[in-house]
C-alpha cells in the first residue's frame, strides 16, 4: 500500500514519528544508563573504599559484605518481583524470619527434609498473601501490613519468645555459610542463582512478561487477556519463597532464629536493595541482576561509612542522604512516567 | 502594543526537529480575527508539534511566532496562555472532582485576585464564570462538579477554559480545538459546529480534525501538513474533500468502496445474544453474529452499546439473559474464557485499555497473542521479533522499530499494533472493535478497515461500534440502532442498499 522499504531499514530517519515526547536516542541513553546504573554506583563506591582502606578489599573484606548481602539480597529479590507488579509485601522480611524459626524448630527431627517444607510455608503464606489482595482488591500496602503483625506475632508464638538453637543437624544448614566459593558463602551464591532465574522468568516466559504487563499498565494487561489474579497470586508467593531461603540463610549464619534476632530488621533494607538496583517502586521495572548489585550495596553501606570515618551517631544520616542519592541515580525517569 | 489590523497570530519559518526527525519543516502561517482555520494531515505530520509550540509546551528550534502584531517567545504554557493562546486537547483535561467554576478560573485565581490570600470569593468566582459561559453561550451551572456533567458538556468547559483570558488587554484569544470531534456523537458534533460559529465573533480558532467533511463544513480556510511542512493553504470555498486528501497523502491509497457481498449463513453464529440486560445499561438485546458478517451497533453515548460490547468479552457482567459463543451458552463468562474462544476487543480508549506503553509493539503482540512467539510458557525472542515484524510490514507501522515502547508511536500507528495483537489469533472467531478509528487518519484508517475486512474474509465475525454513522453504512453487513439501553431498530444493509444517515439518526434519538 505505501512503501515497505521504510519499514524494513532500523534506525533510518523516518517521517511520521510522533517524536512529541523523547527522540529515539535519547530514550537508548536512558535505558542504556538505567542498566549499568547500579553496577556502577557499586563498583565506584567500592573503588573510592579500596583506596580509602585496602583492607575491605581483601578476602575477609569480601567475605563480611557478600555474607551480610545473603539474606538483604533474597528478600529484596523477593520485594522487586512483587514492586515489578505495581505491588510491595511488607510482610516478606516477617515471612523470612518464620521461615527461620521454623528450620530452626524443624532442622533437629527431621534433617534436611525441614529445608523443602519450610520453603513450601513461606511459599503458601505468599500465595495467602497474594490471593487475598487479588481477589478481595485490598490495596497490598495494607493487606500485607496486616500480615506483617500476624507473621510477627506467629514468630513469637512459635519460638515462644525465646532464641532456638539448632541442636542437631546444624551442619546441614551451617554448611551452606561455612562453604566459601571466591571468598563468599554459599548462601550469596544461592541469592545469584535465584536472582538469575527471576531474570529469565521475567525475559523468557509469559508468566514474567504478564507480570511486567501488570506493572506497566494492568488494565491494559487485563483487558489483553492476561491472567493477572493468578499471576498476582504467583508473584506473592515468588515472594514468599525469596523470604523463605532469606530464612535459611539467616540460621545458616548465626546457627539459630529469634523473633529478635539476626534477620529481624531485614524489610527496609530489602526495599532499599531493591529500589538501589533499579526496582521503580510503582511498578513495570525491574531487573534482578542488578539488585544483586542493590544488595551489595545496601550491604556495603555501613561498612563504608566505617571506612570513611564518620562516628556512630552520624551513620544513619549519611546512610540515608547515601541512599536518596543512589536511588535517584539508579531510577529510570523516562519523561511522563509518574513516580509514586 | 496591540495593532487591530495585525494578524491575530503570524509564524514565520518555524522549525522544530526531534533527532534526524523533522517535524516542522520551515513553517509560515497567519490567522486573522475571527477565522477558523481547518488544520488536517495525516498522523505524525507535524500537527502535534505544531500545536505544542503554540502551547508554549515546545519550542521552535527557528523561526519567529507574533501575536497580534508583536513577537513573542513562550518559556511555558503560562506565557502561551497569558498571551492570549488556549487550547482544548484531545483529551479532556479537567480536573473532574471540582466544580465548573473552579476549573475554568484555576489558571486564572491569582492574577485576577478571584482569590484572597488563597481563600475562594465564590460567589464572585461564579459571577465571573457565569460571564464566561454566557460568552460562549453555554447554559451550564458554574457551581456543578464536572464529574457530574456529559462529555459535551465537559468540552463546552473546556473552551470556555481556552478563552478565559483577560478582557482588558484587548487581545484577541486563539482557540486550538485539537480533533475535539473525535470522540464526540454525530448530535454532539451538532452543537460543538454552532459553538465554533458563536467563537469567531470574538476569537479566532484552529480546528484539527479528521474528518475532512466537517472541516470543509466549519472551517473558513483550510491548511494542510505533510511531512512536516504546509503542503496546501486555500480557503475553504470549493474545495472538495478529494482535493483535500491528495493534499494530505503521498500517492492516492486505494480508498475502494466497500462492494458488499452478504456472507452465506450455512454455518451457526459466533455468538448469539438472547434478551441480554444490564441493569442501568442496556435492555433485552438479541441478535446473532455469523462468520465473515459485521455487525454496527449505532448510537448515541447512553444507548449502551459500549456496556454490550464489553459484556460480550467478558469485561463486564450481565443481569439476565444468554450469550451463546459458537453455540454453547456461556456462564461465569470472563476475559480469559472470551480470548479462549477466540473473542478480540480493540477498546476504545487506546491508551489506558489498548496498549502497555512502556512495552515494544514485539511484547505488546507476544503479550496476547504470541504465536510463533512462545512455545508453551517460554517465550522465544527471536520469533517474537519476526511475528512483530510481519505485522509492522503488513500494516505499514512508522516508524518500524519494533523495540521502541509502543506509548511513543502516534496513536494511527499504536492502533494498528493493537490490531496486530488480535489478529495474530489463531482462532479468531469475534472481533469486537469500539471506536476503532478514534483518533486516526485516513491513511490508518484505511488499514484497519482493510484488516477487519480481511478478518471477515478470513471467516471471523465483527460487531462494530462506529465513530459516524458514515462509517457503518460503509463497513457493516448489519445495523441495529440503540437509544437509551433499547434497540430501536435494525437495517439489513443488504436488503436496504439505499439507507441513509438520516434514516438512523431518527432512531438514535
Amino acid at each position: 500500500m505505501m512503501n515497505k522499504t521504510q519499514a524494513i531499514s532500523t534506525p533510518s530517519p523516518v517521517f511520521g514519528v510522533d517524536a512529541s515526547s523523547t527522540g529515539t536516542t535519547r530514550y537508548r541513553v536512558v535505558a542504556a544508563w538505567h542498566a549499568l546504573a547500579p553496577v556502577l554506583v557499586f563498583v565506584s563506591m567500592l573503588l573510592i573504599v579500596g583506596l580509602l582502606n585496602s583492607n575491605y578489599l581483601k578476602p575477609l573484606g569480601i567475605s563480611i559484605v557478600t555474607a551480610s548481602a545473603a539474606p538483604i539480597l533474597m528478600v529484596a529479590l523477593g520485594q522487586a518481583m512483587v514492586l515489578n507488579i505495581g505491588s510491595i509485601d511488607l510482610s516478606n522480611a516477617a515471612i523470612s524470619m518464620v521461615g527461620a524459626i521454623l528450620v530452626a524448630l524443624w532442622l533437629p527431627a527431621m534433617g534436611v527434609t525441614s529445608i523443602p517444607l519450610v520453603l513450601a510455608v513461606t511459599v503458601i503464606i505468599g500465595m495467602l498473601n497474594g490471593a487475598i489482595m487479588a481477589f478481595t482488591q485490598v490495596p497490598s500496602f495494607a493487606l500485607t501490613l496486616g500480615t506483617l503483625g500476624l507473621l510477627q506475632t506467629a514468630a513469637l508464638v512459635t519460638s515462644d519468645s525465646q532464641t532456638i538453637y539448632v541442636s542437631e543437624n546444624r551442619e546441614v544448614v551451617t554448611a551452606l555459610y561455612n562453604t566459601k566459593f571466591l571468598y563468599a558463602p554459599t548462601t550469596f551464591w544461592i541469592g545469584v542463582l535465584v536472582a538469575l532465574a527471576y531474570w529469565a522468568l521475567l525475559r523468557f516466559t509469559r508468566l514474567g512478561q504478564g507480570m511486567t504487563a501488570i506493572g506497566k499498565n494492568e488494565r491494559a494487561a487485563t483487558l489483553s487477556a492476561v491472567p493477572t489474579n493468578w499471576i498476582k497470586i504467583v508473584t506473592f508467593a515468588i515472594s514468599g519463597f525469596s523470604g523463605g531461603l532469606a530464612g535459611l540463610a539467616i540460621v545458616a549464619q548465626a546457627g539459630s532464629a529469634s523473633a529478635s534476632g539476626l534477620g529481624s530488621n531485614l524489610l527496609l533494607p530489602g526495599i532499599a536493595a531493591a529500589l538501589v538496583g533499579g526496582t521503580s517502586i510503582s511498578g513495570g521495572q525491574t531487573n534482578p541482576i542488578n539488585v544483586i548489585f542493590g544488595a551489595l550495596t545496601v550491604a556495603f553501606v555501613p561498612i563504608a561509612i566505617q571506612a570513611m570515618g564518620f562516628g556512630a551517631e552520624a551513620q544513619s544520616l549519611v546512610y540515608g542522604l547515601f541512599i536518596i542519592t543512589v536511588v535517584a541515580l539508579t531510577t529510570t525517569r523516562v519523561r511522563g512516567t509518574i513516580i509514586k | 502594543m496591540t495593532d487591530v489590523h495585525a494578524p491575530v497570530l503570524r509564524l514565520t519559518n518555524v522549525s522544530r526537529s526531534f533527532g534526524p526527525v523533522k517535524a516542522l519543516n520551515n513553517v509560515s502561517l497567519e490567522i486573522h480575527r475571527g477565522e477558523v482555520l481547518g488544520l488536517v494531515g495525516e498522523n505524525g505530520a507535524g500537527k502535534s508539534t505544531l500545536l505544542k509550540i503554540l502551547a508554549g509546551i515546545e519550542k521552535p528550534d527557528s523561526g519567529t511566532i507574533e501575536m497580534n502584531g508583536a513577537e513573542v517567545k513562550f518559556r511555558g504554557p503560562a506565557d502561551a496562555r497569558a498571551a492570549g493562546v488556549g487550547v482544548v486537547h484531545q483529551e479532556q483535561s479537567l480536573f473532574t472532582n471540582l466544580t465548573i467554576a473552579e476549573n475554568i478560573e484555576q489558571h486564572s485565581l491569582a492574577e485576577t485576585g478571584l482569590s484572597r490570600v488563597g481563600i475562594q470569593q465564590w460567589s464572585r468566582l461564579n459571577r465571573e464564570t457565569q460571564k464566561v459561559l454566557d460568552m460562549i453561550g453555554a447554559k451550564l451551572d458554574p457551581n456543578a462538579k464536572v464529574s457530574d456533567i456529559s462529555f459535551i458538556d465537559r468540552q463546552m468547559v473546556e473552551i470556555a477554559r481556552a478563552v478565559c483570558i483577560d478582557p482588558g488587554t484587548g487581545k484577541t484569544p486563539l482557540v486550538i480545538l485539537d480533533e475535539p470531534t473525535a470522540v464526540l456523537e454525530q448530535q454532539e458534533t451538532e452543537i460543538l459546529e454552532r459553538e465554533i460559529r458563536k467563537l469567531k465573533e470574538f476569537a479566532s480558532v484552529i480546528f484539527v480534525s479528521h474528518r475532512l467533511d466537517e472541516i470543509l463544513r466549519i472551517c473558513d480556510r483550510v491548511v494542510v501538513m505533510r511531512r512536516g511542512s504546509l503542503s496546501s493553504d486555500r480557503p475553504t470555498k470549493g474545495v472538495t474533500k478529494a482535493e483535500l486528501f491528495s493534499a494530505m497523502v503521498e500517492n492516492q491509497t486505494d480508498a475502494a468502496p466497500h462492494t458488499r457481498t452478504r456472507p452465506a449463513e450455512i454455518s451457526r453464529p459466533v455468538v448469539k445474544v438472547s434478551k441480554l440486560s444490564r441493569r442501568g445499561e442496556y435492555e433485552d438485546i438479541s441478535f446473532e453474529v455469523f462468520p465473515g458478517q459485521i455487525l454496527a451497533l449505532v448510537g448515541s453515548s447512553k444507548s449502551g452499546r459500549e456496556s454490550l460490547a464489553r459484556t460480550l468479552f467478558g469485561a463486564e457482567t450481565h443481569d439476565s439473559g444468554a450469550i451463546e459463543i459458537n453455540g454453547e451458552t456461556v456462564s461465569r463468562w470472563s476475559i480469559l474464557k472470551a480470548a479462549q474462544a477466540g473473542i478480540a476487543y480493540v477498546p476504545a480508549e487506546r491508551k489506558v485499555e489498548g496498549i502497555i506503553g512502556g512495552f515494544s509493539s514485539t511484547r505488546n503482540i507476544a503479550l496476547t497473542n504470541p504465536g510463533e512467539g512462545a512455545l508453551g510458557p517460554f517465550l522465544r525472542p527471536r520469533a517474537m521479533a519476526r511475528v512483530a515484524r510481519r505485522w509492522f510490514d503488513r500494516l505499514d507501522v512508522r516508524p518500524g522499530d519494533i523495540s521502541l515502547p509502543l506509548g511513543q508511536f502516534s496513536g494511527g500507528n499504536q492502533q494498528k499494533v493493537v490490531m496486530a495483537k488480535w489478529l495474530n489469533a489463531p482462532n479468531l472467531k469475534l472481533l469486537i472493535l469500539d471506536h476503532p478509528l478514534r483518533g486516526l487518519d485516513v491513511g490508518a484508517s484505511a488499514t484497519v478497515n482493510a484488516q477487519i475486512r480481511a478478518a471477515c474474509k478470513a471467516g471471523a465475525g465483527v460487531i462494530l461500534i462506529p465513530d459516524t454513522i458514515e462509517e457503518a453504512l460503509e463497513m457493516a453487513d448489519d445495523i441495529i440502532v440503540m437509544r437509551d439501553g433499547l434497540r430501536s431498530a435494525a437495517h439489513d444493509l443488504h436488503r436496504n442498499q439505499s439507507l441513509g444517515i438520516q434514516d438512523i439518526l431518527a432512531d438514535m434519538v
